[in-house]
């Protein structure tokens, strides 16, 4: 393990090495921040450079821009209220809020430290436990997924503020949604009336700009065109926070990291999950829960730590079994076959160098990012000064071409423009969009992994449910979580004047 | 102040461009030629070629269009420009490349062309085009934990016989060639398993070795890591992996063909002397030192198949699908 790690070190801190991490950070925030740029579609860019490469370099060029991606999509999530990419769209919720109020400074710092706090933490945790990390993946089968995604969906019930039922409207819509394309049992196309371009299904992408970036830009189009002020936000306190800030969301983005790290770890999650399930056990367990979606900094601490921590979980299954569980481990897999390394059990006794430089490199490239984040910080904090109306023309023009960037459909910037009318109705009638999205994010997974439980228990429920004490804890935290929500929001009188816009 | 705004815009206006870009060197610049005498035949390539592909880039298919194009690149003695047209399960890219007629637009394929036009009722299939060659197969195989109590495909059999329906088998979904697979195998063996749809190859892999599932079919590339640590082991291969030793259906006697295939196709209206020249161009790169290394490393199978057995495997490959889909 020590001599591993020197060799780690070796390899790492020469000057291409560290070059080609700092490059990979830099592209990574860079691509994160843009709508319709995630990381791994900054990572498939960079792809063909790679190949040339000594397979060292390569493989930290690209664990950098998995580092710096997963950050830098939620800069544009707190400053115009648009996930970069869809691991931020929990961030949205208390990030952007926080702009509003004018802690733009306080909301960009914490994303900021939380990120490389949570991508710092998960590399340690990938450094000295990923062969165990990797049994914990392995217990999670098909029940497990489904009861770990019903315990993410609870969030749905808490989201609509007093109203439960507009929440669980909400979710319900966005399930719907997650059903359109095909049937992931039998492969039939459902809900696409012919249209080949519903075959797939929506892309998360662009559902999520619409319901996040379009909307907003409708109704604060329509405040604008009163008397309102051109300047909605007013002044802005830029100043990053300090250490009594920080230590307020520590404790936060330390839970949220390991939530990060072991979500990223299994097959088939990622970021955009781990973000939803850090946002929402972290406001059931807080005790200013309640002040979550109005601007509570640990609801930027707490998804913007867990999306980071995917990384070093992310690493578990690629490292440890040489399988590659989301498609930027399949990029960084491709990427070491093509130099003829492959991952797996034997790496670790083949190529000790490999591995052990990956591990010294994450961290070093979560460094990177703390400084490199602040000057981009620095910098982006400057479009709040952007009279609103070209702000909010830029925004369109980002939104639609990001949409059309990440498919290469020209039906993506429909189905962007889709949904921004319907969250644009939603908030109308303040019903929390954000659950749609949960609805959409978790749904499939839902879906999928219980009608597979079921294949596999024959039919029996019992057994498909309660499969192991995994999937019987979470299923149980979730009935428990539903019941206690729907209670107390009987016991009060639905007031619609005080229900939260999301 | 107005720079950090600004650059977010360049770069994404930078990104548009060099999509239209990439879209424009398939494009229309040029009218299609008429009739091209056999002089002007011989001068082809006049100008860049595009190859489009289905999938986004960094996909596997991908990535092995990539290295095939710059292994033809000296032949051809123009540049050979991949072009992703991902979305509509496939039909983007196919319709794109039927539009293109500049007689420099090729298509890059896989079992992908035979299973969605059938799934979704295309009005475009594989019989749309013109083949030119298949390169490479993606051998299937069936595998089991280590730990299980089968040593052979022969044990197998005999436990799936004795217990019908009892072992989960992850497996594609209906419609995808692994469940064509499974099928298949359930029938000549004679044996009923209960196949369980995976999306991917990876959850299914991570399926098996958790004990969720008894086994999966998937494809050897994605089991390999496993397989070499000696926590999987394979009992039986749909098609002959080289250099590792896997019983295949052929050997155990069943009489059926299942092979992934990945392969190049033209344009209906491209000259036959045009696709003598790719199919040739095509097996020549497999000689091709770089191209060798990729393939090699990737551990895909060569099976290089001209143009006449390639429409024999496509053909084969339809009919199958189209007999689960009833």
């Amino acid at each position: 393990m020590l001599e591993g790690l020197l060799i780690g070190v070796e390899n790492v801190f020469d000057f291409s090495s560290l070059a080609a991490i700092a490059l990979g950070v830099l592209w990574g925030i860079i691509g994160g921040m843009i709508p319709g740029i995630n990381a791994t579609i900054a990572m498939a860019l960079l792809l063909p450079f790679t190949w040339g490469m000594e397979p060292v370099n390569a493989i930290l060029l690209l664990a950098g821009v998995y580092c710096g991606g997963e950050y830098g999509g939620s800069i544009p999530a707190i400053l115009i209220g648009t996930p970069g990419t869809t691991a931020a769209a929990a961030t949205t919720i208390d990030g952007y809020e926080l702009h509003k109020q004018g802690k733009t400074g306080i909301a960009l710092g914490t994303s900021l430290i939380s990120s490389s706090f949570g991508g710092f933490l998960s590399a340690l945790v990938l450094m000295f436990v990923a062969i165990p990390l990797a049994s914990v993946a392995l217990k999670f089968g098909p029940s497990e997924y489904f009861a770990l995604a019903i315990a993410g969906l609870t969030l749905i019930c808490s989201l609509g503020g007093r109203n439960v039922f507009k929440g669980l409207l909400a979710g319900a819509i966005g399930i719907f949604v997650a059903t359109i394309g095909y049937d992931p049992m039998n492969g039939i196309p459902r809900y696409t009336f012919g249209s080949l371009h519903l075959a797939d299904g929506f892309e998360m992408i662009a559902l999520m700009m619409g319901l996040f970036a379009v909307s907003e830009l409708l109704s604060q189009a329509q405040e604008l065109s009163g008397d309102a002020e051109f300047n909605i936000v007013g002044e802005v306190d830029t100043r990053l926070p300090g250490w009594n800030v920080i230590k307020t969301f520590l404790p936060t983005s330390f839970f949220s990291s390991l939530m990060g790290v072991v979500i990223g770890a299994m097959p088939g999650v990622g970021a955009s999950t781990a973000c939803w399930v850090a946002y929402s056990e972290t406001k059931r367990w807080s005790k200013d829960g309640d002040t979550f979606g109005k601007g509570n900094i640990k609801g930027v601490a707490a998804p913007e730590a867990a999306n980071n921590a995917v990384t070093g979980g992310a690493l578990v299954p690629l490292l440890a079994l040489g399988i590659p569980g989301s498609n930027s481990t399949a990029i960084m897999l491709g990427a070491l076959m093509i130099h003829n390394v492959q991952p797996g059990p034997l790496l670790f006794t083949r190529q000790p160098e490999i591995p052990y430089s990956i591990f010294i490199s994450l961290l070093v490239a979560n460094i990177f990012m703390l400084i490199m984040g602040y000057f981009i910080v620095k910098l982006a904090i400057k479009v709040t000064k952007i009279s609103k109306p070209i702000l909010f023309a830029s925004i369109m023009t980002l939104v639609f071409t990001g949409s059309f960037a990440y498919s290469g459909e020209t039906f993506s910037i429909l189905v962007t423009i889709g949904f921004g009318l319907l969250g644009y109705l939603m908030k109308k009638f303040t019903i929390p969009y954000t659950a749609t999205v949960l609805g959409f994010v978790l749904g499939f997974i839902m879906e999928a992994n219980l009608r597979r439980a079921l294949l596999i228990s024959k039919g029996n429920w019992t057994e498909a449910l309660f499969n192991s004490g995994i999937s019987t804890t979470l299923i149980i935290l979730a009935v428990l979580a539903f019941v206690g929500t729907t209670y107390q929001n009987l016991k009060k009188p639905v007031d619609i004047d005080t229900s939260v816009k999301a | 102040m107005f720079k950090s705004k600004k650059v977010k815009v360049l770069l994404a206006l930078l990104l548009v461009f060099v999509m239209f870009a990439a879209v424009g060197c398939g494009g229309k610049q040029e009218a299609p030629k008429e009739e091209p005498k056999k002089e002007e035949v011989k001068k082809w390539p006049e100008k860049d070629i595009t190859l489009i592909y289905h999938s986004k880039a960094g996909s596997g298919g991908d990535m092995f269009l990539r290295a095939l194009a710059k292994a033809l690149e000296p032949g051809f003695g123009k540049s050979v420009i991949v072009d992703n047209k991902p979305g509509a399960a496939g039909a983007t890219a196919w319709k794109a490349a039927l539009d293109a007629k500049d007689g420099h637009t090729f298509l890059g394929v896989s079992s992908t062309l035979i299973t969605a036009p059938i799934m979704n009722k295309m009005d475009v299939d594989y019989k749309s085009f013109k083949p030119i060659a298949m390169m490479f197969v993606d051998p299937m195989i069936l595998f089991v934990r280590s730990d299980s109590p089968w040593a052979t495909w022969e044990d197998f059999v005999k436990d799936a016989q004795a217990n019908p329906g009892k072992f989960n088998i992850a497996g594609g979904i209906p419609g995808e060639l692994g469940f064509v697979a499974a099928k298949l195998l359930q029938e000549k063996a004679d044996i009923n398993i209960n196949v369980v749809p995976f999306e991917g190859g990876a959850d299914a892999t991570v399926a098996v070795l958790g004990g969720h599932v008894d086994g999966a079919i998937g494809e050897y590339g994605e089991a390999v890591a496993q397989l070499d640590a000696g926590e999987l082991k394979a009992l039986i291969a749909f098609n002959k992996v080289s250099g590792v030793d896997i019983p295949t259906v052929e050997d155990k006697g069943y009489n059926f063909l299942v092979e992934k295939f990945r392969g190049v196709v033209a344009h209906p209206d491209t000259p036959d002397a045009v696709v003598d020249q790719w199919e040739a161009a095509c097996k020549a790169a497999l000689e091709d030192p770089g191209f060798k290394q990729y393939y090699t490393n990737l551990k895909l199978n060569v099976v290089f198949k001209n143009k006449a057995d390639f429409v024999k495997v496509m053909e084969e490959q339809d009919k199958q699908i189209r007999a689960f889909m009833k």
